[in-house]
């Protein structure tokens, strides 16, 4: 009953609040109820009335007559606070697997300072901010990316409570907002690309990924490194973020195939994955195959992005 | 920070309002609850300074368990408004220490708004209800202060928010005020003891009515609708005293339960309204016979006025007079005669042989009323508030050895004398006078103006009053108390300080006056708003309507409200556009002013052709602006407030240039 009823509810707010990239909110998409805190003190007013009629005490019904109608006016304070805010998604980049995918969102003041307005996922996880008259403030929201893929925002929430925290005003926002998630980097050898090592060992190309020996120096982290091989040392000291750079291929054009690869899908793709990366990072340029896909040989950054989302939505998601 | 902690502004606000909200407690609860409170502020304030640790569950649990004990034993009761209220306070005061989190903090400010409420109920004066506008205000600010808004961290401009609400939330309060319906009690609670320590008790000793004769706090006001009856007739009934033992005259029991008999008004009658203080009992004051007011109320055998609660809060009554109804012309029954007539066994043998004698002499109870005022007159009486003691048989020792005695002396000593001739008498215990403010029109009777004098009984006339001080002292039935008393006695020796004592300087007495008329209308038209009166002016004014006036006077107020604080026809501005205004006005204090017409990237050029050390800043400002508005460019305005903000910080170095509009 109370699990349909939440449903119905849900429903109805989302009826309410269509996706759409920009919304001002207005009295269509504010909902306001007093919270908790709200409950107690109308409680604790019908406690003070009472105390009035026994008493037949003027004072008491003045103040309970007083505290009543500060919470009636700051339906309205409340209310104000939120509406005539301007909410947007902007474009976010795209993630690896395990990173926190940031969605950013823009809050624009049409009217009117907006005080201590929170925003996020869940009612119980928001971040506060203020947003000052005719100023415009971009907040960045975290959230756990676990599968490779599109991984869409879920509706937001806004609220705010200013000025008494009696009363809670509140919108679904859902500007459809979506990150793409790309499959976590793997270490690991290349089969295909080991044998065609071994093959063609006289035409100068070393193995590397294994050993130690290979030490070329540090570089500057960047996602899909490694963890492993991250200098901590230096980044304790306080430096930057460093990782240990081994070997670096040189000469000739790669393919990466997918089905040359051993482990399932999602290893498979994470290793690809990390090489897509890696070849980039040095200026190599390669092929990528995947089943039903094949990527010519390039280099440069569009090469490597188209090849991370034809990774990232392989197979429709996993 | 944990965004739950409360924030050292809030908490700066917080103990603010617990300070004022523990005032007026100050002056009605055991002192050492102060002490309580001070030791738990000093102690929160260390716990937020890291200086002291956080009490444990164990003490905090024994804490209470304490002030419990302690409560209980102050007060040595365990039901009653004094305990209540102290039980409350003391948790207001122990929930500081165990205030870690927003959500405690509003759980003390809920606590805090209802010991605002509990005050009133000791104290619902004019003042004071002043003050607590204070507590209050600061208990909204400490609300506000919870919030995680950037505004919080400056104190004022938090009150300045609780304050608008307050103002904005005043007239919806004054409507709700007079027009939402007062009901009756919905069950008895007990009274703040301390208010029935002053005025008239159900017995009377002499010396009893002696102490009220230094009290200057005010009994009732009154104000008449018909005209003002002359002071000779103020007489004030309470109650009637019927039972002697020889030392105190006290209230039989049965006589208060007694119904009255049947009356019908006749002659002239006196409306007037009467806004009594609490008096913890139950007795209101009418002149002579009176209708009884409302349901609550009763009348009892002797034509007093009772009220079925004590008198706990200030009370306003409209009650009408018939001064010429007789009194229970027929025949007394048995009981009542007995009642009436009925002295000690022995004593006083003196008293009963002189009553006895007269009686000889004046056969009509009328002419033995003469006589004795006559005697008193005469004879060597004088009216004091400094008696001396009494020996074992008051009565003969006060008749014909002391000679010296206040009203209640003179009416015991005539009613006894009365009864022993026969003739039934009791005394009455009410006030007389008044003190008229001819500003307001009304008349004010304090506790000195407490009177004692005598009713006797004559078959087909009734019972009659007569007052025995009046044939001592007359100067204090025609003018008051101050002038009866002899040049060497001390009015008002208790109160050195009292107003009341130095009526001489006129200007003086003229701000007394005035702030007496003005606590008067406070009573009457504020504290004494309760179902009667309500009823009266809202059928005066609004006749049948008035059941509509809350409702649509809401909806108007909030929807006048609504308009104000939303504005919905304001233009809105686009935030690009208000950052050029910023722009403007940035420019407009060094003397640069855009010229109708000119455009944003001419005036930037001029400006930046004036102010060649800022010249940088407002051309990279004047361009983003341009770009984003008119380059169809997705500048973001974040960019063009740092430009801004840059701009400004470059200007601030510059003097600023005085410019009219």
């Amino acid at each position: 009953m109370i699990a349909a009823l939440q449903r119905r509810w849900r429903h109805w707010q989302a009826r309410r609040t269509p996706p759409v990239a920009t919304l001002e909110l207005d009295r269509r998409h504010i909902f306001i109820m007093p919270n908790r805190v709200g409950a107690a003190f109308v409680l604790t007013l019908l406690l003070m009335l009472l105390a009035a009629i026994n008493y037949q005490n003027s004072l008491a019904y003045a103040l309970v007559f007083l505290l009543g109608s500060v919470f009636v006016v700051a339906i309205l304070h409340t209310f104000r606070n939120l509406a005539g805010l301007r909410v947007s998604g902007v474009a976010a980049g795209s993630v690896f697997v395990g990173e926190q995918a940031r969605f950013v969102l823009r809050l624009e003041s049409l009217h009117r300072a907006h005080q201590a307005v929170g925003a996020g996922w869940a009612p119980a996880r928001m971040q506060r901010v203020d947003i000052d008259a005719g100023h415009v403030l971009e907040l960045e929201l975290d959230l756990p990316s676990e599968r490779r893929g599109w991984l869409v925002a879920p509706r937001l929430c806004i609220d705010s409570s200013f000025p008494l925290g009696l009363l809670r005003a509140w919108t679904w926002v859902d500007p459809g907002q979506r990150v793409l998630v790309y499959p976590q980097p793997l270490e690991g050898e290349l089969p295909s690309l080991a044998a065609r090592l071994h093959d063609n060992e006289e035409e100068g190309l070393r193995a590397f990924g294994q050993g130690v020996d290979d030490y070329q120096g540090l570089k500057e982290y960047q996602p899909g490194d490694s963890w492993r091989r991250l200098h901590w040392k230096a980044w304790s000291r306080g430096g930057a973020l460093l990782v240990k750079d081994f070997a670096e291929i040189k000469g000739r054009d790669l393919n990466l195939d997918f089905v040359a690869l051993g482990g399932d899908v999602e290893q498979r793709l994470s290793r690809l994955c990390y090489w897509v990366l890696r070849l980039t990072r040095e200026q190599q340029a390669f092929s990528l195959q995947l089943p039903g896909q094949a990527i010519a040989t390039a280099s440069g950054d569009p090469h490597c992005e188209r090849c991370l989302r034809a990774l990232a939505l392989y197979g429709g998601g996993p | 920070m944990n965004p739950l902690a409360i924030p050292r502004v809030s908490l700066g606000w917080l103990l603010l309002a617990q300070a004022l909200v523990m005032v007026p407690f100050w002056f009605e609860l055991p002192l050492w609850l102060g002490a309580l409170w001070l030791g738990c502020t000093v102690w929160r304030v260390q716990m937020f300074r890291m200086r002291a640790a956080v009490p444990g569950k164990v003490f905090k649990a024994l804490m209470l368990l304490l002030t419990a004990a302690a409560v209980y034993l102050s007060s040595g009761r365990l039901l009653g408004l004094e305990t209540a209220a102290a039980l409350l306070v003391a948790t207001f005061i122990l929930k500081l220490l165990e205030m870690h989190s927003q959500r405690d903090a509003r759980v003390l400010i809920l606590l805090g708004f209802f010991c605002v409420v509990v005050a009133y109920l000791f104290d619902d004066s004019l003042p004071w209800a002043l003050y607590s506008v204070l507590p209050v205000v600061a208990l909204l600010t400490a609300l506000i202060g919870l919030q995680q808004a950037r505004v919080v961290a400056r104190p004022l401009a938090t009150l300045r928010v609780a304050a608008a609400l307050l103002l904005q939330a005043l007239p919806l309060m004054l409507l709700l005020f007079v027009f939402f319906p007062r009901l009756p009690p919905l069950w008895s609670l007990p009274a703040a003891q301390n208010q029935a320590q002053s005025g008239l008790s159900d017995d009377m000793s002499a010396a009893d009515i002696t102490e009220l004769g230094q009290d200057p706090a005010v009994a009732f006001r009154v104000s008449f609708d018909t005209p003002l009856p002359p002071r000779s007739a103020l007489y004030w009934r309470a109650l009637t005293l019927d039972r002697y033992d020889g030392r105190r005259w006290s209230q039989a029991p049965s006589s208060s339960l007694r119904p009255v008999t049947a009356w019908q008004p006749q002659g002239p009658e006196w409306r007037y309204r009467v806004i009594q203080e609490p008096s913890g009992r139950p007795w209101m004051v009418a002149l002579d016979v009176a209708q009884a007011p409302a349901r609550d109320v009763r009348q009892s055998g002797d034509f007093a006025l009772r009220r079925l609660r004590p008198i706990s809060q200030v009370l306003g009554y409209s009650l009408s007079s018939w001064p010429q109804v007789p009194r229970e012309p027929q025949a007394l029954s048995d009981a009542q005669r007995r009642q009436a007539l009925q002295l000690p066994a022995s004593g006083d043998p003196r008293s009963r042989a002189w009553a006895l004698a007269l009686k000889a002499q004046y056969p009509q109870p009328q002419a033995m009323v003469q006589a004795l005022l006559a005697h008193f007159h005469d004879q060597d009486y004088h009216y004091t508030l400094r008696p001396v003691a009494l020996g074992s048989d008051a009565v003969d020792d006060f008749l014909f050895n002391s000679r010296r005695g206040f009203c209640a002396h003179f009416a015991g000593a005539m009613t006894y004398v009365l009864r022993a001739a026969g003739i039934p008498a009791r005394v009455v215990a009410g006030y007389q006078g008044g003190e008229l403010n001819t500003a307001g029109q009304f008349i004010t009777v304090r506790q000195y103006d407490a009177h004692a004098w005598v009713e006797y009984w004559q078959p087909d006339v009734g019972w009659r009053s007569v007052d025995p001080t009046f044939a001592v002292a007359p100067q204090r039935i025609e003018v008051g108390l101050a002038q009866a008393l002899a040049a060497d006695e001390d009015f008002l020796a208790d109160s050195p300080f009292s107003p009341l004592r130095y009526r001489n300087l006129a200007w003086l007495n003229d701000l007394r006056l005035g702030w007496d008329n003005l606590n008067y209308g406070w009573q009457r038209w504020v504290l004494g708003y309760q179902a009667e009166q309500q009823g009266a002016f809202l059928l005066a004014w609004f006749k049948g309507l008035a059941v509509y006036v809350l409702p649509v006077g809401g909806v108007l107020i909030m929807l006048v409200l609504a308009l104000w604080l939303l504005k919905p026809w304001q233009r809105r501005i686009e935030p690009g556009l208000r950052h050029f205004q910023q722009f403007e006005r940035l420019l407009a204090r060094h003397g640069m002013r855009r010229e109708p017409g000119e455009g944003p990237q001419a005036f930037a050029d001029r400006a930046a052709a004036a102010l060649p050390g800022q010249a940088e800043a407002i051309v990279r400002f004047a361009q983003a602006f341009v770009a984003q508005r008119y380059g169809g460019r997705g500048q973001s305005p974040v960019e063009l407030a740092q430009h801004l903000s840059q701009l400004r910080t470059g200007l601030s170095r510059l003097p600023r240039i005085k410019t009219r509009e």
